[in-house]
């Protein structure tokens, strides 16, 4: 699994989408083309594995969003 | 739990996080007033996918792993609780068809012989995926008003959302819980 960015924000504003290592569950959702509970469903089911960050929130890193595109 | 009266600052920080978290708690709403909507009617959902198995042969499904199923009933637009015959009798499963931009993902949330009993199984999943949403909107408000106010204790207005969240998903439970009542005095 990547290493998750401890600051979002700087990787937001240095590094384009397609460059990001973490997304978070809504970005996720709209790479995926389905709404947010899907995701966490995905998540809950372990379809989908995610990190926490610092202060609890839950990102999903970019490896594992392409390997469930790419399994389809 | 934080007993102190918002100042107009919260109220500020309350409304400002209610339009950046809108969408996450739009969306929230609609499941949970969907899973509210199933919940109050078990009971005819489950005869209605017992009716379907007896009069219609229902269409094939073939989830990812290779099984097929037989579609019931609908219980939104991408979970449907379907049936196959097994050597141990007839299996229920809810299955989702989940529209990924690659392509459907066919999968099986829950599976059982009793139709009545995989609903509230797969029920009580949903609410745990409910808790898994709240959290993280609760994590994203701390800090996005953290960030926004800083040096401020935002606490009251996190936990106004959480309360809110949380007061949603539970209805859903004494909703299904007064309709059981409803059936056991009629």
């Amino acid at each position: 699994m990547e290493t998750i960015p401890k600051n979002e924000e700087q990787t937001k504003t240095t590094t384009s989408p397609a460059e990001r290592l973490a997304y978070s569950i809504q970005e996720a959702a709209d790479m995926l083309g389905v709404n947010y509970f899907s995701v966490y469903r995905l998540i809950q089911r372990g379809k989908l594995k995610v990190c926490r960050a610092l202060r609890g929130k839950l990102l999903v890193p970019r490896t594992e969003l392409l390997k469930l595109l790419a399994t389809e | 739990m934080n007993y102190h009266r918002p100042t107009e600052l919260h109220e500020k920080a309350n409304a400002d996080a209610m339009t950046v978290f809108a969408e996450h708690m739009s969306q929230f709403k609609g499941v949970c007033d969907a899973l509210h909507n199933i919940e109050g009617n078990l009971s005819t959902i489950g005869n209605d996918a017992l009716k379907a198995v007896l009069l219609s042969p229902g269409r094939v499904i073939q989830t990812d792993d290779g099984a097929e199923w037989r579609h019931d009933v609908d219980l939104s637009k991408i979970t449907s609780i379907c049936h196959r015959r097994t050597a141990a009798g007839l299996e229920f499963a809810v299955v989702e068809c989940l529209p990924l931009k690659s392509g459907e993902m066919k999968s099986v949330l829950n599976s059982g012989h009793n139709v009545q009993d995989l609903l509230r199984e797969f029920m009580r999943d949903q609410r745990q995926v409910l808790n898994l949403w709240k959290d993280d909107v609760k994590a994203h408000v701390r800090e996005h008003l953290g960030e926004k106010y800083p040096g401020q204790d935002m606490g009251i207005v996190v936990e106004s959302f959480e309360i809110k969240m949380a007061r949603a998903i539970s209805e859903t439970r004494i909703v299904a819980h007064q309709s059981q009542s409803r059936g056991i005095r009629i």
